[in-house]
C-alpha cells in the first residue's frame, strides 16, 4: 500500500462526488469512504473536507440533512443532487481524458 | 439547495459531531476515550479555524455572506444585550425626538398653509389682526384694487340640534367670497349659494360629518339646526381642510354671513378680512393702495380706518413663533449630537472590548476586508434597529401629541411624520455607527497581532487611549445636556412666572359675551341704554349667577381702546405728548364681579349716571404716576366722553390687558351710565356691550340660559364671543406652554442620555481595569477607595462637562431672552437647578459601577 497523503489538487470535489455516488454519507464517512477508493492512498482533513462540501452543496451538487450515524450519533449526511451526478460524469469523462493523456505522455519513450 | 436548515450554528454542531465520530471510531480501535478524544481533536486541527476556512471559502455569494454577518451580528447582539441595547435606545430616542418635534413644528407652523396659492393670501386688519366692522369691510371690498378676491369672517358658536340634546358648534359665518379664495373645493357638494338663496345653507368639515353623521354620503342635503334655524347641508370640506388657519382654528362649519342691518355700521368690529392678491400685485403695492384707501375713508367717517394693516396670511399664522422655532431647532441639533455621541463612546467602549476577539480571529486567518466587512454590518444592524425604534417612538409621540394638542394647537391635524427628517436623522446615525463600529476592525492594521493580543489580554494601552477619547464624548454629552437644561429651566421658570402673573381679575367661573345692537329695534333711538341695564337685571336673575357686569371690551378676551387724558392744573402737553389710557366704561358692580380689587376709594353705583357729579377711575399705574407721593383720590382728569373734569373715585389695581404679559399701563374707567356716547345713539362705539357674569358653577353650563335671557329680551340683538374666562387665559399662555412641552422632553432625554453615556463609560472603564484594581487592593487599597477612586474619575468628567456646558449655556440664553418671562438668560436658579438635576444623575451613574469595582476580588482577578 503506498504511503497516503493529501488529495492531488483538483481532485478533491470528484473524490466526493464519487464517494457518494453510491448513498449519502457523513462527513467523517466521506473521508473513510475516498480513503478507501483510493486504497489510501489520500487523507482527506476536515480542514479541507468541509470547505469543500459547504462550497459543493452551495454550488448545488449536494444537499445535506441531519441523520443518525450507526452508532446512534446526531451527524450531517449528504447526498448527491441530480445536478451533482451530472458533475460527476462530467469531471469523471474529463479525468479520464487527462489521465490518458497523461499516461501516453508518460508511456512515450522521449 | 437546502438553505431551511442552515442555521447560524450548523456548522460548530457539524464538526462536534464530526469529532465525536471521530472519537468512537479511534475507541473503538482500542484508545482509552480521553486519548482518542485528544487525537480526534488534533486531527481535525481546530474547530475554529476549520469554521474560518469553512466561512471563507464556502457560501460565495454576496447575500449568504451578508446573512453570516447578520447572523454574527445578532449572536453578539445576544451575547452583550446591554450595550446593543443602549446604542439602540440612544439611536431611538435620538432619531425618535428629533423626527417628532421637527414634524410637529413643521405641521404647526412651517408647511405652507393648505390653500391654493397660499402666499397670496393676505389678511386686512387692524394693526395685524384686530377685527374689523362691517361697514368698513364693505367699503374696502367695494373700493380697493389690488385685490382679486376679499373676504370677510366671523367667529360664530351655535348650538347644534335640539333642545334636549344641544351640541355647541365652532362654526365661521363667512362672506360669499371667502372659501371661494381658498382655492379648495368641496370633497362633496358645493359652496352656499351667493345672496338669498344660500342664506340657510352650510358647508361641513369632514371631521363634524364624521361625527355627526358617522360619514354618511346622504349628509348632503340633509338639514341642521343650528340655534333653532334651519340649515341645508350643501358641501363636505375635504379631511385636512382648516379655516380659518389662526382664529377660530376649530371651526367645522362654514354658513353664510348675512350682515342685515349691520352692514352699515363702523362699530363692533367682529369681521376678520381676507384677501387674495390681484396677479402680478406686490404686497408693498397693496399695502401702499390700501394705506391711500382708509386714510381717505377714515377722513370721512374719524376714528374708524386707523391702522390698517395688509399682513401675509402665513406670517400671522406663524406669528411670533419664530424665535420658539430658532430654539427648538437648536434643541433638536443639540439632542441629536448628545444621541450620536453617546452611540459614538458606546460603540468605542464595545470596540476596546472586542479588540481580543479581533485579534484572534485575524490570527486564525479572517482577512482585514473581511473583518471590516462584519463590523460593517454590525453597525448597520444598528443602526437599522435604532432607526426602526425611533421611527416608531416619533409615530407614536406623534400621536400622543395629536391627542394632547387636539384642543389647544391650531393645525395639529396636520402634523405628519417628515420623511425628510426620519431620512436625515437616520443617516446621521448610520454615519455615526459606521465611523465609530468600524474602529476596531481598523485598528487591526497595525502590524503585531501578537502584542494586540497581549495588550487586550490585559486591556491597556488601545483601551487606554479608547477611554480618553470615550471621557471626551462623554463630557461633550454632558455639555450639551447641560445647556439644553438650562435652556429648559430658564422657560420652566419663566413658565411658572407667567402662570404666577395675577391678571388682575379671578378668571374662574367668569363667563362672557357680546351683545350688539346695532341694527336691532334696541339701537334705536332712545333705546339702547335701557336694553343694556334691562339685559343686565335679567342676567343676574339667571339661576347659578353670582354677579354680573358690563363693559365695553373684556380684558385680555376683547379689544383695547386708547384716548388721551389730561391732568387738571398741568400745563397743556405738547402735541405727540398727550398721555392716552386704556378706555373702560363699565356698569355698576363690574369690578366685584370680575374681582379687580380697588386699592383706594369707591365702585361705581346707579348714582354716578348723567346728571350726577362726573367721576371716573384710574389704574394704579395712572395714579402713581401722574400723581407721584400724593393720593390720586379727588384729583381731577379729563378723558374722552366726558363733558367736563371728571374726579377720580376709586384707583383700580392693573389687569392684564390683550397680552398676558404686558406691562401695567395708564387706564381709565368710566360709568357708562354717565357716558354721552351710551346715550347718543349715533355712535357705533356704542353698539355693543361685554357682559361678565360669575357664576357659581361651571360657567360653560349656564352659557345656554344666558344666550334664551338675550334671545328673550331681544331676538334680533346677536350674541357674540362667548368665552369661559378660563379658556382665555389657557390660550394668553398657549404658546409658552407649547414651546416648553417640546424643551422640557428634549432637557429629560438629553439628561437621560448623558445619564447612560456616564455609565456606559464608567462601567466600561471599571471592566476593563478590574486587573488593576485587583493589584491595587492587593496593594491595600480599601474598597471605600476603590469606590472613591471611580467616583472621582467619573464626576472630573462630569464637572468638565458641566462647566462647559454652563458656558454654553450663557452663550446661548441670549437668543433665547425674548421668550423669557419674569427671569433673565443668567437666572442664578436655572443654572442651579440644571446643573444639579445633571451632577445628580452622574453621581448615580458613577456609583453603580464604582460598587461593582469594589467588589472585584483581587484572587480571582490575579489568578
Amino acid at each position: 500500500m503506498p504511503p497516503s497523503g493529501p488529495v492531488v489538487p483538483g481532485t478533491l470535489d470528484l473524490l466526493i462526488l464519487r464517494s457518494l455516488s453510491l448513498g449519502e454519507l457523513h462527513g467523517l464517512g466521506i473521508a473513510r469512504r475516498i480513503e478507501q477508493i483510493t486504497r489510501g492512498a489520500f487523507e482527506v482533513k476536515a480542514g479541507s473536507l468541509f470547505p469543500a462540501l459547504y462550497r459543493m452543496e452551495h454550488a448545488g451538487w449536494l444537499t445535506s440533512s441531519w441523520g443518525e450515524s450507526a452508532s446512534r450519533r446526531r451527524a450531517r449526511y449528504y447526498q448527491l443532487t441530480a445536478r451533482g451526478r451530472r458533475q460527476l460524469e462530467a469531471e469523471t469523462i474529463e479525468w479520464r481524458r487527462v489521465v490518458t493523456a497523461l499516461g501516453h505522455a508518460l508511456k512515450e519513450p522521449l | 439547495m437546502n438553505r431551511s436548515d442552515r442555521k447560524p450554528d450548523r456548522m460548530t454542531d457539524e464538526l462536534r459531531a464530526y469529532v465525536d465520530l471521530l472519537t468512537e471510531e479511534k475507541i473503538a480501535r482500542g484508545l482509552a476515550p480521553d486519548q482518542a478524544r485528544r487525537e480526534a481533536l488534533l486531527e481535525t486541527g481546530g474547530v475554529e479555524q476549520v469554521k474560518e476556512a469553512i466561512r471563507d471559502v464556502s457560501p460565495r455569494r454576496f447575500f449568504d455572506r451578508l446573512r453570516q454577518d447578520v447572523g454574527y451580528g445578532l449572536r453578539l447582539f445576544r451575547r452583550s444585550p446591554g450595550l446593543n441595547l443602549a446604542v439602540v435606545l440612544a439611536l431611538a430616542l435620538g432619531i425618535g425626538a428629533t423626527s417628532a418635534t421637527f414634524s410637529v413644528v413643521d405641521g404647526v407652523l412651517l408647511r405652507p398653509l393648505d390653500y391654493a396659492n397660499a402666499d397670496e393670501l393676505v389678511v386686512v386688519m387692524h394693526r395685524r389682526t384686530n377685527p374689523v366692522a362691517p361697514a368698513n369691510f364693505l367699503d374696502w371690498q367695494r373700493h380697493a384694487t389690488s385685490f382679486a378676491s376679499m373676504g370677510a369672517a366671523e367667529y360664530w358658536t351655535p348650538t347644534l340640534g335640539s333642545a334636549t340634546e344641544p351640541e355647541k358648534l365652532f362654526a365661521l359665518r363667512v362672506s360669499g367670497e371667502m372659501l371661494p379664495m381658498l382655492g379648495v373645493a368641496p370633497a362633496m357638494g358645493r359652496f352656499p349659494l351667493a345672496g338669498d338663496a344660500g342664506a340657510s345653507e352650510a358647508v361641513i368639515a369632514a371631521s363634524l360629518w364624521q361625527r355627526v353623521f358617522g360619514a354618511d354620503p346622504g349628509a348632503l342635503g340633509r338639514t341642521i339646526v343650528l340655534d333653532g334655524r334651519p340649515y341645508a347641508i350643501v358641501g363636505i370640506m375635504p379631511p385636512r381642510f382648516t379655516f380659518a388657519p389662526f382664529w377660530a382654528t376649530r371651526a367645522e362649519l362654514w354658513a353664510p354671513l348675512v350682515l342685515g342691518p349691520r352692514a352699515t355700521s363702523r362699530g363692533g368690529n367682529s369681521l376678520r378680512v381676507f384677501a387674495r392678491l390681484a396677479p402680478g400685485v406686490s404686497l408693498d403695492h397693496a399695502r401702499a393702495s390700501m394705506t391711500a384707501l382708509t386714510t381717505e375713508l377714515e377722513s370721512r367717517f374719524p376714528g374708524t380706518n386707523r391702522n390698517v394693516n395688509v399682513t401675509p396670511l402665513k406670517d400671522v399664522v406663524v406669528g411670533d413663533a419664530r424665535q420658539s422655532i430658532v430654539v427648538l431647532f437648536a434643541a433638536v441639533g443639540l439632542v441629536l449630537l448628545v444621541a450620536c455621541a453617546n452611540v459614538a463612546h458606546l460603540l468605542l467602549s464595545r470596540a476596546a472590548s472586542r479588540e481580543k476577539e479581533v485579534a484572534v480571529r485575524a490570527a486564525l486567518g479572517a482577512g482585514r476586508l473581511r473583518m471590516i466587512r462584519q463590523f460593517l454590518t454590525e453597525s448597520l444592524l444598528l443602526s437599522a434597529a435604532g432607526g426602526t425604534a425611533g421611527v416608531l417612538l416619533a409615530d407614536w409621540m406623534i400621536s400622543i401629541f395629536k391627542q394632547i394638542g387636539a384642543a389647544s394647537i391650531p393645525r395639529v391635524q396636520s402634523i405628519q411624520l417628515d420623511a425628510r427628517v426620519v431620512a436625515f436623522a437616520m443617516l446621521l446615525s448610520i454615519l455615526t455607527t459606521l465611523a465609530f463600529g468600524l474602529v476596531p476592525a481598523l485598528r487591526l492594521s497595525r502590524p503585531n497581532l501578537t502584542s494586540a493580543l497581549r495588550d487586550a489580554e490585559r486591556g491597556s494601552s488601545t483601551g487606554r487611549r479608547g477611554r480618553r477619547l470615550g471621557r471626551l464624548l462623554i463630557a461633550s454629552e454632558i455639555a450639551l445636556a447641560v445647556t439644553l437644561l438650562v435652556g429648559a429651566s430658564l422657560l420652566i421658570r419663566s413658565f411658572t412666572a407667567l402662570r404666577a402673573v395675577d391678571p388682575g381679575f379671578a378668571p374662574d367661573h367668569l363667563a362672557t359675551f357680546v351683545v350688539s345692537v346695532t341694527g336691532s329695534a334696541e339701537g334705536a333711538p332712545g333705546r339702547r341704554l335701557g336694553f343694556y341695564q334691562d339685559l343686565l337685571d335679567r342676567v343676574r336673575a339667571v339661576p347659578a349667577v353670582q354677579a354680573a357686569s358690563a363693559i365695553n371690551h373684556v380684558p385680555l378676551a376683547g379689544d383695547i381702546w386708547g384716548f388721551p387724558f389730561r391732568v387738571e392744573g398741568r400745563p397743556e402737553p405738547a402735541p405727540g405728548e398727550v398721555p392716552t389710557a386704556a378706555y373702560r366704561v363699565v356698569l355698576p358692580r363690574y369690578f366685584e364681579t370680575m374681582r379687580v380689587s380697588l386699592i383706594a376709594g369707591r365702585d361705581f353705583t346707579e348714582a354716578d349716571r348723567s346728571g350726577a357729579a362726573e367721576v371716573v377711575i384710574v389704574s394704579q399705574y395712572l395714579a402713581d404716576t401722574y400723581f407721584p407721593g400724593e393720593s390720586a383720590l379727588g384729583k381731577r382728569i379729563r378723558v374722552h366722553g366726558g363733558a367736563g373734569w371728571q374726579t377720580i373715585v376709586g384707583i383700580a389695581r392693573h389687569v392684564v390687558r390683550s397680552d398676558w404679559q404686558d406691562r401695567p399701563e395708564e387706564e381709565v374707567y368710566l360709568p357708562l351710565l354717565q357716558v354721552a356716547q351710551y346715550r347718543d345713539d349715533a355712535s357705533p362705539a356704542a353698539g355693543y356691550l361685554s357682559y361678565v357674569v360669575r357664576t357659581s358653577g361651571e360657567p360653560s353650563a349656564v352659557i345656554p340660559a344666558l344666550r334664551r335671557t338675550v334671545r328673550d329680551l331681544s331676538a334680533s340683538a346677536p350674541v357674540s364671543d362667548v368665552f369661559v374666562m378660563t379658556d382665555v387665559v389657557h390660550e394668553a399662555t398657549m404658546g409658552a406652554r407649547f414651546v416648553l412641552t417640546l424643551l422640557g422632553v428634549f432637557a429629560a432625554i438629553a439628561w437621560l442620555l448623558a445619564a447612560v453615556g456616564i455609565y456606559g463609560v464608567m462601567s466600561h472603564s471599571v471592566a476593563t481595569r478590574r486587573h488593576e484594581i485587583g493589584i491595587r487592593m492587593t496593594l491595600g487599597a480599601s474598597r471605600a477607595r476603590i469606590v472613591g477612586h471611580v467616583l472621582g474619575e467619573g464626576m472630573t468628567v462630569t464637572a468638565i462637562g458641566v462647566i462647559a456646558g454652563a458656558a454654553g449655556a450663557l452663550l446661548a440664553g441670549g437668543a433665547m431672552s425674548s421668550m423669557l418671562f419674569g427671569v433673565t438668560p443668567r437666572d442664578v436658579p436655572a443654572f442651579a437647578w440644571a446643573v444639579t438635576a445633571l451632577v445628580a444623575a452622574a453621581a448615580v451613574a458613577c456609583y453603580l459601577p464604582a460598587r461593582r469595582a469594589s467588589a472585584v476580588d483581587p484572587q480571582t482577578e490575579l489568578r
